[in-house]
């Protein structure tokens, strides 16, 4: 018999959770892991941190109450990018704090890439000044993956880049991953993925070493419509959880539910709280 | 860690492609097979099969992890255990490759030292690994790559081994010390094809190193204040 619901049941009333209460998350979690036919720690990961994740989802406050932005987390300012005699962008300003979501929008090849990238640090700019914090994510529009290797292999190379030893990074990945309703399997390539399965995958990745500020270009390409209501509520609880997003779109449904857009063909920002 | 972690992964990644792992097999064999009656040419022919094999093997390998290297970048890996992770895998793959390519010559062929044949397949195979990573760090699509690597071992093949094209070649080591494993003589050979290697080598590491150190470099910004 498996440990797991134990396990599980502990941490959330180590966790500060009502006995009931532990009791009855318990029974749901057996009761859901049972209608995958698998069992818990393959559906839901380690039980301490699927019981964290939980307690977290609980205590989350509704949209209504979200608490004040926090330090920013990223400023650029005055920004321009020019290959050879061709500008980009110029004088980009933006400014995202820690508890906010900001939107990058532009025509096609107005540099919205280009401009993740350099708030990324792989690109260089070529005037303006650029501050971020230290520890951040990156999810690219496409690529980002090796196609031989499969979803938890990424997770302990990933996890190894960040310093975690490869079972904590497999375990904290499969986490994430079931957070987009998404349970990777053990010998699938990246390759034999779907595109939208892909992109979640480069979404765990982007977010494996719980970094402050998650640079987003376009990553829910290929997303059912489930799937890309699951990515903006994760979008949102990272926002809640005091992270700072930043999300290049082109989905001007997307915008209503961000505090900033940046519009690269207009070159202006504008705050939509 | 990281470097660990990369090369069994590297590792992992390659012994899943099983048709491009059959090819890296077979195309030694080939240059074997062809001169089989003549234990000298086909030894030689043999080792730079196996240069040629690993070195474009590792050239595919380096590219195919283009878009992964910056994230994990990003993520906090150095460009020192990314870079000598891979070349680790990669010197391992082709170890193999030559270990077993030795036993088949100590099968097949009556040499005058046959552990001198299997050292240089070794340094055949460690000097192919670096040499394909710098090649896909100097051109990033690999037509272009293969078509390098093609026209380096072929001018290896072709140049003469006592002249000074040779010399400046990758593979030089080779043929001096596939001559003394072959024909005898004098054990400086050895020396002098272990020295070629060990600079090449050298030369083709850093060089790998290098190119990617400048490309994968990340901008030093400050904090918000």
């Amino acid at each position: 018999m498996s440990d797991w619901p134990r396990l599980f049941e502990s941490e959330l009333l180590r966790l500060g959770l009502q006995p009931v209460r532990a009791r009855q998350l318990t029974d749901e979690t057996a009761q859901q892991a049972a209608e995958h036919a698998a069992p818990p720690a393959d559906v839901f990961g380690p039980a301490h941190l699927y019981a964290r994740h939980l307690v977290a989802e609980l205590n989350t406050p509704a949209t209504a109450q979200r608490l004040a932005p926090g330090p920013v987390l990223l400023s650029l300012t005055g920004v321009s990018k020019r290959y050879r005699r061709r500008t980009v962008f110029a004088g980009v300003d933006l400014r995202v704090r820690g508890g906010e979501v900001a939107a990058i929008v532009g025509a096609n090849g107005c540099g919205k890439s280009t401009l993740l990238k350099i708030c990324a640090g792989l690109t260089r700019p070529s005037a303006g000044e650029v501050r971020r914090t230290r520890r951040v994510g990156f999810v690219p529009q496409d690529g980002g993956t090796a196609g031989w290797l499969t979803a938890e292999e990424h997770f302990t190379l990933f996890g190894a880049a960040a310093g975690m030893v490869p079972g904590r990074a497999r375990s904290t990945g499969v986490h994430l991953a079931t957070r987009l309703a998404w349970r990777p399997s053990r010998k699938q390539p990246v390759q034999q993925l779907s595109g939208g399965t892909r992109q979640k995958l480069n979404l765990v990745l982007g977010e494996l070493h719980a970094p402050d500020l998650l640079l987003l270009d376009e990553p829910y390409q290929g997303f059912d419509q489930g799937t890309y209501l699951d990515f903006w509520q994760q979008v949102f609880a990272w926002r809640d959880a005091g992270r700072a997003v930043v999300v290049v779109t082109h989905l001007l449904h997307d915008l209503q539910n961000v505090d900033h857009v940046l519009d690269l063909g207009a070159s202006f920002e504008e705050g939509q709280r | 860690m990281t470097a660990f972690v990369v090369a069994s992964l590297s590792a992992r990644e390659v012994s899943r492609r099983w048709a491009a792992l059959a090819l890296v097999v077979a195309l030694p064999l080939w240059f074997y097979l062809v001169r089989r009656d003549l234990a000298g040419q086909s030894t030689r022919m043999l080792a730079l099969g196996i240069g040629w094999s690993v070195s474009t093997l590792t050239l595919f390998v380096v590219n195919a992890s283009r878009s992964v290297d910056p994230r994990l970048r990003l993520t906090g890996a150095s460009t020192a255990s990314i870079i000598g992770g891979r070349l680790a895998a990669m010197s391992g793959v082709g170890l193999a490759v030559a270990f077993g390519y030795w036993v088949l010559l100590g099968v097949d062929q009556d040499l005058l030292h046959w552990w001198v044949a299997g050292l240089m397949m070794a340094v055949t195979a460690l000097v192919a690994a670096p040499l394909g990573s710098l090649i896909g760090a100097l051109l990033p699509r690999e037509l272009e790559g293969a078509l390098a690597l093609l026209s380096v071992c072929a001018v290896q093949m072709l140049a003469d081994p006592a002249g000074t094209v040779a010399k400046f070649m990758p593979f030089w080591s080779t043929r001096e010390i596939g001559t003394y494993a072959v024909d005898g003589g004098s054990f400086d050979m050895v020396w002098r094809g272990l020295g070629h290697a060990a600079l090449m080598w050298l030369i083709c590491a850093g060089g790998t190193l290098a190119i990617f150190r400048w490309r994968l470099r990340l901008a030093n910004y400050p904090e918000p204040s």
